[in-house]
This record gives structure tokens, sequence and C-alpha cells, in this order.
């Protein structure tokens, strides 16, 4: 009474042949991952070693460290949340929270979607008009920071949107029920429930402004400086430019000095990935419903 | 002294120009349970809505007529938050929110800055607990999260949390939707105690819960306000309209 039949052991074989095709699927997306990082694990470790961190390059940049750009790297991050987080937060809030579902804010909506698929040299465009020249912080690291801003912001309103989403409505009624304002539900609820989406979203938005490029090329970031950034209106080294800088630039760089600015890049936009789902992980275990 | 603690006149309700209730004219007395029954869609909920004035929040729910609250109209409340903060609201699914059970009741009192002193809101929220009938199985855990306990737990820690803001009003829509016989039946004692000290609207599937409980009874079908009638008198089927009597009878919803 429970032999299978023909239709069942169709069934069965095509499930097993689907669960095939996505396991190779999945092999085949994460080889590129494995043979990138162990090469520069192989090429760049040799040249890792703590002067090479904590020293400055000599030699026309052939030779040193990479203190100045990796210095750089985290000074341009931390300006860029300083501006992203607020403001990407602050309009989630409203978009989640406030905003009435009309004409304009479906526009709002698209619009910020649309912009995270804006490529990021056109973001440095932007970064120069606006800040470099219009504002006139000239190329600085504010400049630099805020065109990052501008790049990440969208995404960063996007997860935080979907986070605030992610609570379920009857929290909000309950508490509205109880005599609560707006901002009283959002912060005494929503919020608390909604920050490790939001964390999230905004760790993985620092390694990209880290490893971004071009957006900081023409508004901060210098290939070389003889000196460390003293404000916000300096210009600086970055290691993503840096990279770029003694990959192509220069002549007779040792092969394993790329490798090892790369690897040192990598490791800092991990070791960010790393922080991101582990506290996502330590939080999601304490907060259930 | 019989006085109405809530009248409402002429009470339409829609939603995007689509009626969901129409021309509801009652009243709610002191100190009575009011029960509502009537099938799925028959407006009950949206009527709760109305009282509350969580038409504010909901951009598409339009209200006509109007809705008095110890003789004040509701429009007129320039605080919704005060009006709401009289009005304690159990939903039919219980909303445990994810704060430790402590804080689900003391959290009325907090957001509207009458918690006191630590003392006083420990009194408070072994008090409200102990009336939902929730004390004895949470005392040991008030730091445990709310939203983890059972449902049946959970139905009363949001009864728990109606009542910590000491309201005039307690409104339940289909409370026992997601509980248990045993739990439906202690908080229907809970309610009988309650009655003392506040008007009490029961919104009910549960026809036999509303014979049980409700002093006055009304009607709800498909967005018309039946009838309305002493319990008593439409159980003995001296109702005045037959649908009525039929719904009361099991003949249909």
């Amino acid at each position: 009474m429970f032999e299978s039949t023909l239709v069942n052991q169709r069934n069965d074989q095509v499930q097993k042949r689907f669960k095939m095709i996505f396991g190779v699927m999945l092999v085949i997306l994460i080889i590129p991952v494995i043979i990138i990082i162990s090469t520069l694990i192989i090429k760049g470790s040799p040249s890792i070693s703590w002067p090479f961190l904590f020293t400055d390059p000599t030699n026309g940049m052939t030779e040193g460290g990479i203190f100045p750009a990796l210095f750089g790297t985290i000074w341009l991050v931390i300006v860029s949340l300083l501006a992203s987080v607020p403001l990407g937060v602050a309009a989630a809030i409203y978009l989640s929270e406030y905003a009435p579902d009309n004409l304009l804010t479906r526009l709002i909506n698209l619009a910020t979607i649309n912009l995270a698929g804006v490529p990021s040299i056109v973001h440095a465009l932007f970064g120069v008009g606006a800040f470099v020249v219009f504002f006139q912080f000239g190329t600085s690291i504010l400049a630099a920071s805020l065109t990052l801003a501008i790049m990440t912001l969208p995404v960063v309103i996007v997860s935080s949107w979907e986070s605030l989403q992610s609570v379920p409505r009857p929290f909000r009624e309950a508490c509205w029920n109880m005599g609560a304002t707006r901002w009283q539900t959002i912060w005494n609820v929503v919020l608390p429930n909604a920050f490790t989406g939001i964390l999230t979203g905004v760790i993985l938005q620092v390694s990209r402004a880290a490893g971004e490029t071009a957006p900081i090329m023409f508004t901060g970031a210098a290939m070389f400086l003889p000196f460390l950034p003293n404000s916000v209106f300096d210009q600086t080294m970055a290691l993503a430019l840096h990279l770029f800088v003694v990959a192509t630039q220069v002549p007779n760089v040792p092969e394993s000095l790329p490798y090892g600015v790369a690897l040192v890049l990598v490791g800092i936009v991990l070791l960010m990935n790393t922080v991101a789902i582990w506290i996502r992980m330590h939080l999601r275990g304490k907060k259930k419903w | 002294m019989v006085s109405n603690k809530i009248e409402v006149k002429n009470l339409a309700i829609s939603y995007g120009g689509k009626q969901a209730l129409g021309n509801v004219s009652l009243e709610v007395r002191s100190n009575e349970i009011f029960g509502i029954i009537g099938p799925a869609n028959s407006g009950k909920t949206s009527f709760l809505n109305a009282v509350n004035r969580m038409d504010m929040m909901r951009p598409n729910m339009q209200v006509t007529g109007s809705v008095h609250i110890n003789g004040i109209d509701t429009r007129s409340w320039r605080n919704v938050y005060a009006l709401r903060r009289k009005i304690g609201v159990v939903f039919p699914l219980p909303v445990g929110l994810p704060l430790t059970v402590y804080d689900n009741v003391a959290l009325a009192p907090r957001l509207a800055g009458t918690a006191g002193s630590k003392a006083d809101l420990d009194e408070l929220v072994e008090r409200c607990l102990r009336r939902a009938a929730l004390w004895d199985e949470v005392k040991d855990r008030l730091n445990h999260l709310g939203s983890l306990l059972s449902g049946g737990q959970q139905q009363r820690l949001t009864i728990a949390r109606a009542l910590s803001q000491s309201p005039e009003i307690l409104m339940l829509d289909e409370f026992s939707i997601a509980v248990d016989p045993v739990t439906t039946m202690r908080i229907e004692d809970v309610l009988k105690e309650l009655k003392n000290e506040m008007t009490i609207i029961l919104v009910t599937n549960l026809v036999q819960q509303a014979n049980r409980l409700a002093d006055r009874t009304a009607f709800f079908l498909n967005g018309e306000c039946v009838e309305i009638a002493e319990t008593e008198k439409l159980f003995n089927g001296e109702a005045k309209d037959q649908r009525t009597n039929d719904y009361i009878g099991g003949k249909f919803g």
C-alpha cells in the first residue's frame, strides 16, 4: 500500500537531478572566490609584516610599507559613515514609518533603488562637481568621504527600510493602541528590533566604501603624499588607489608588493563582513518572536 | 447609576470608498459588558478601530458619524493619545512585544510618563499581571521575553498590558481565537471581575461567549447593525429580526 508509483519515482528522479544542478552551480560560483583568496595569500603573505603595515612607502613606492594608505582608508570610511548612516537611517525611517503610500513616495523609492545602480565613476564626477568645486572643499578627505557617502547612501536606505519593514505590523498597532505616538513606537519597539538588520547593511557598505577607487580618485585621494592628513580638509592616500598605483603606474615594483596591498584590503573587507555576521548571529539569538 | 459611556451616532466606515460598516447608532453603558457578534467581514473590528480613532493611522479608512465617550465627541479630543490611553485593546492574535514580561506591562505607563518610582511600577506590574491571571505563571521570569511565552500566556500578557494604563474602557477583539478553552474560561472570569471597574466591549465570533458574558449584545451582519438587545432576550428567541435568530440558532455564520 505504500509502494511508490511511477509518478512518485519520476518526481523523485527529477528532484535528485535538480538538487545536483544547484549543487554544481554553487561549486562553480565559489571556485573564483577560492582562487582569488588563495592567490592573494600565497603571493601576498611574504610581504605582510608589522613594518609593512606601519611604515611609509619608500624609494618611489617600490619598497617600504603602506601605513599612510591604510590610515587614509580608515579616515575615509569613518567620515563617510558619519554622513551616510544618520542620513540613510533617518530617510529609511521616514519612508517606512511616516510616508503616506502615494505617488511621490513610490517615486522616491524607485529613485533610491536606481541610485544604487549608478556607476561609481558617475558618483565620482558628481563629487567633483558638488563637493570639490561647488562647496569648495577642494580635493580633500571631506569631499572624498561625502562622495563615498552619496554612493553608499541608497543601499543604506534600502537595507534599513527592509529591516524596519520586517518588524511585524501588529507590534506597531499594539503600541499605537496604548496611546504611544509614532515616534515612541519607533523608538521603543521598531528600532530595537530592526537594529541588527540596519547594522548589517551599514557594515556591508563599509567594506564597499573601503574598496572603491573611482569615487575617491578625483575627490581627495592622492597617489603619494609625504605626510599624514591632519584634518578632513587634507588630501590622503588610500589603499584601493595605492593598489592601483603600485600595480600599474610605478615601474620596478616587486611582485609581492601589490599582492600584499590587495591582501590587506581584502582582509579589512572580510574582517568587517565577519564582524557583521557575528553581530547579527549574536543579537538574533537574543531577540525573538 | 446607569449612564452611557459611549454613544455612537450614524457611524459609517469605509475603506477607499468601499463601505465596511454603515449607519450604526448605539450606546454602551458604564460598567456593562457589551457584546458584538457577527460573522467575519461584518465590520466588528472596524467598529473598534473607529472608537479609539485608529483611523488616523490608516490613510484609506474614512469614518463619518460621531462617537462620544464620556459625552465628549472623540473628534474634538485634541490629544488622541490621551484618548487611546483610556481605552485598552486586546487583539485576536496575542501580541507579546519582544520586550521582557515586565517591560511589556510597564511600557504604557512609561510611555505616558506616569511610571513613577521603581517600587510603584513594580507594584503596578504585579497588580496587572495578577488581575490578568498570569502572575503565578510568570512571577519567576519577569525578565524573560514576553514574545516567547505560550499563546495563551501572551494573550493574558496583552490583557495585563491593556490594564496597565488604567483604562476606562476595555475592548477585546475575538480574544479567544488563538487561546485554548481553559485559558478562555480564565480570561472570561477575569472579565466578569473587571466589569466592576470598567466598561467592556467584547467582540466575539463565539455566540455562546456573548451569551455567557455580555449584558447586552449587538448583532452585526455585512456592515450593518441588525439588532441590539439584552443578551437574555436574544438568546431566548425574542430577537426581533429573523436573521438574528438564524445566526444565534446556528443556521449560518
